[in-house]
């Protein structure tokens, strides 16, 4: 188990200073300068080793950081009285989502179709050597920062401890009880969306519990963690018995398709794209009276639905749901959180912007318009006439903007109420706010619009050949979120994010109609 | 040793690929799995190295130790899109795999020596997987087959996209390893299997037919094969 553990971190590790390697070959400054011959350089392979392995602890470290960080707000958030006991039931709650959730067996990626099918290694020792790494691992980075944050928040030692353990047993029971789902059902629990919604939905709820003043009491913790003892040692007997692991990672490949195509994770982008059965067939109503291009642009549209509009109206619903919840919230005075919406609603837009940013679909769309549509179409010259190019760019923006302003429109709407329940808000900032918002689901659906007809850094294996999309996507998101950090009035933020957006989405465009015919191409 | 494949059926939906095949394929010779797009060849395949459930069926391999059970580790499987772990040298995947797979008796060349049986030179072994063409892909991707040295290989269309020079390197390496195994060879380009393969089988109304070649000549067998194909309902 030892020898196939150092086999995986020798090929991750190697793997992952070839990709560096070569990520660098394709910056403009080091293309030159690194030739071929840099993959056999042994001395740069040890140096970008020892790294490699100092950034990977440094992630570990950071990742596992934020997590306590997370909790720690999230306590401070929910009772700002008794952080230390809402802390210590939010990570044991926690922990007990990511015994059903964390599936280091069952889940498909390229590292495990590499080791277990392409380098012919023993499945059951690979999963069970990485199962016991991350267990390890897990280990020590919760004992760390359990250290730390007990001293911070005057924890006592013995519950740390004990927290520290049933991290440990409830990762082996669920990644058992996953199995054992598995094997029954053939399939993997959270699949089936309506169960994995329930399970989801109550324990998240239960991490609400500190809002009526309810946490987990320590003598659940050590009543918790010495059950878990036992079913543990049973859970890893039965995973030790499982000698068929090999069978269930092809099976579950094939199903979800991790590495079946030449690049695997231009694959795994690819089914992403995928058309819904249920979307071949267009009624006949919705093409009634459409022609060239914009029969061409509505079939594009409607096959896509599932990426596009119905999952806009998700987008919608959900964000409507946590409206009515706090809408509710505040109404029923269980919790006291009107003067900190207030303050956020009228002080605080700017977080807007990135909550925006995260609910656009322009990236997305984008993807498939290429991977569906343009990555063949491009082979033919009359497509790329400047007149067909802009005419079809158009008619991509206006559907783009539609399909991402009805969650735009739910969250302008959802402020409004909340303004005017617990703000004597003026008609200026109902105006603004809500003006503030449409503009800004409209700019980000100009903006990946733009910069996919600006820059089209796809090749046909979903690849992005182009670090300047990668660069510009970086900026995109950086700047949203220093953007919501800024603290200013919602009148001013609004009219003045207003008028640079727009400005902006006037030079975009005319940069796409002067720009595109030369810069829209394949790769 | 002889691979048997025992009421074999395989269906999608309401669509039947396989239905009760029983067919048996014998050591020394590489059969040329022929049948029309869609036929089911592909299918057959995941059948045998167990990427999918079967409907029913069972896969046996019998030689000079008895009947068994047919296993993963008996079977290699070429597929026509290579896969290969793209950011690593062809160099250091060897490396990797010949020390994973070190308790493996059959490996018994260095490798230089397994290079040099595919062709690969030595200013391509440093060269990532990910700038090889993709007949150099298939290439290594048959090589880690040969190294495993598995007593079924199943080759699903590999040649098809292979320049000319590296398609007769691979037939010749296909028939110098014939001799110990028993090779299945997918493709619907008639004049590769008439040219590689000893036998041909076709895919026929979701069963596997052997075309016998009595005493045809090559033209004639050619066509017998055809209308066999054409009398299949293509679906």
């Amino acid at each position: 188990m030892f020898n196939c553990l150092k086999m995986t971190l020798k090929i991750d590790i190697a793997y992952a200073i070839n990709a560096f390697l070569y990520t660098l070959r394709t910056l403009p400054i080091f293309k030159d300068l690194l030739t071929e011959d840099i993959y056999k350089s042994k001395s740069i392979k040890n140096i970008l080793t020892i790294l490699s392995l100092f950034l990977s602890i440094l992630r570990l470290l950071t990742f596992r950081f934020f997590y306590f960080l997370l909790i720690y707000e999230l306590s401070k958030f929910l009772s700002p009285k008794s952080i230390s006991e809402t802390f210590i039931h939010l990570y044991f709650i926690f922990t007990i989502i990511g015994l059903f959730i964390n599936n280091g067996l069952l889940n498909t990626s390229i590292k495990k179709y590499l080791s277990i099918i392409l380098f012919n290694m023993n499945a059951k020792k690979y999963l069970q050597s990485n199962l016991l790494l991350r267990l390890f691992l897990s280990f020590i980075l919760n004992s760390i920062f359990f250290i730390l944050f007990s001293k911070f928040l005057n924890l006592s030692y013995l519950i740390c401890l004990l927290l520290v353990l049933f991290s440990l047993t409830a990762r082996i029971i669920g990644e058992s009880l996953n199995i054992m789902y598995y094997k029954k059902f053939n399939y993997i629990w959270y699949n089936n969306t309506s169960l994995y919604l329930l399970v989801l939905g109550v324990f998240l709820g239960l991490t609400l519990l500190p809002l009526i003043k309810i946490t987990t009491s320590n003598s659940i913790i050590i009543l918790s963690t010495i059950i878990s003892l036992p079913l543990s040692i049973i859970s890893l007997i039965y995973l030790n018995k499982i000698n068929d692991y090999r069978l269930i990672f092809k099976r579950l490949n094939n199903k979800n398709t991790v590495m079946n195509k030449e690049n695997a994770k231009a694959y795994s982008r690819q089914a992403m794209f995928e058309v819904k059965e249920k979307d071949k067939n267009i009624s006949a109503k919705k093409l009634k009276g459409k022609k060239g291009y914009d029969l061409f642009n509505t079939i594009f549209f409607e096959r896509h639905k599932e990426i596009l509009s119905r999952s806009s109206k998700n987008y919608a619903l959900v964000i409507g749901i946590i409206y009515i919840v706090i809408v509710s919230l505040v109404l029923s005075n269980i919790v006291n959180i009107e003067k900190s919406i207030s303050n956020f609603l009228l002080n605080r837009i700017g977080w807007f912007v990135i909550i925006m940013y995260f609910i656009n679909r322009g990236a997305i769309i984008t993807q498939a318009m290429f991977f569906n549509c343009d990555h063949s179409m491009l082979t033919y010259n009359f497509y790329k006439e400047p007149k067909v190019l802009l005419n079809l760019f158009k008619k991509r923006l206006v559907t783009l903007i539609k399909v991402n302003l009805l969650p735009a429109i739910v969250i302008a709407f959802g402020n409004t109420i909340l303004l005017s329940i617990v703000t004597d808000a003026t008609i200026l900032e109902y105006l603004t706010s809500s003006m503030f918002i449409i503009v800004l689901s409209i700019f980000f659906s100009v903006h990946y619009l733009v910069i996919y007809y600006l820059l089209q850094p796809f090749n046909k294996d979903m690849e992005i050949k182009k670090p300047s999309y990668s660069i510009v996507s970086l900026i995109t998101y950086i700047a949203s979120y220093k953007i919501s950090g800024i603290t200013t009035s919602t009148i001013t933020f609004s009219i003045i994010g207003s008028i640079l957006t727009i400005i902006y989405m006037v030079v975009a465009l005319i940069l796409v109609y002067k720009k595109a015919p030369q810069t829209f191409k394949l790769n | 040793m002889k691979l048997e494949i025992k009421e074999l059926s395989k269906s999608y939906n309401q669509s039947i690929v396989l239905e009760d095949i029983n067919f048996t394929f014998e050591e020394g010779k590489i059969y040329g799995l022929i049948g029309r797009n869609g036929a089911g060849k592909t299918t057959l395949f995941n059948c045998l190295n167990e990427d999918i459930e079967t409907d029913s069926g069972e896969f046996y391999l019998e030689d000079e130790y008895g009947k068994n059970k047919l296993q993963t580790k008996d079977i290699g499987y070429v597929i026509s899109t290579p896969i290969v772990p793209e950011f690593l040298t062809a160099k250091e995947f060897l490396t990797f795999f010949l020390e994973i797979n070190s308790d493996n008796d059959k490996i018994n060349k260095s490798i230089d020596e397994y290079f040099e049986l595919v062709g690969i030179e030595e200013k391509d072994q440093e060269k990532l997987l990910k700038e090889y063409s993709h007949g150099m892909k298939n290439k290594i991707q048959i090589l880690i087959n040969i190294i495993a040295n598995p007593k079924v290989i199943l080759l699903d269309e590999p040649l098809t996209s292979l320049d000319i020079i590296i398609q007769d390197e691979m037939k010749k390496l296909l028939k110098s390893l014939k001799k110990d195994h028993i090779i299945i060879f997918s493709t619907h380009i008639l004049e590769l299997a008439l040219d590689l393969c000893d036998s041909i089988v076709i895919l026929n109304h979701h069963k596997l037919e052997l075309v016998e070649k009595n005493n045809l000549n090559t033209k004639k067998y050619k066509d017998k094969i055809i209308e066999s194909l054409k009398d299949e309902q293509h679906v």
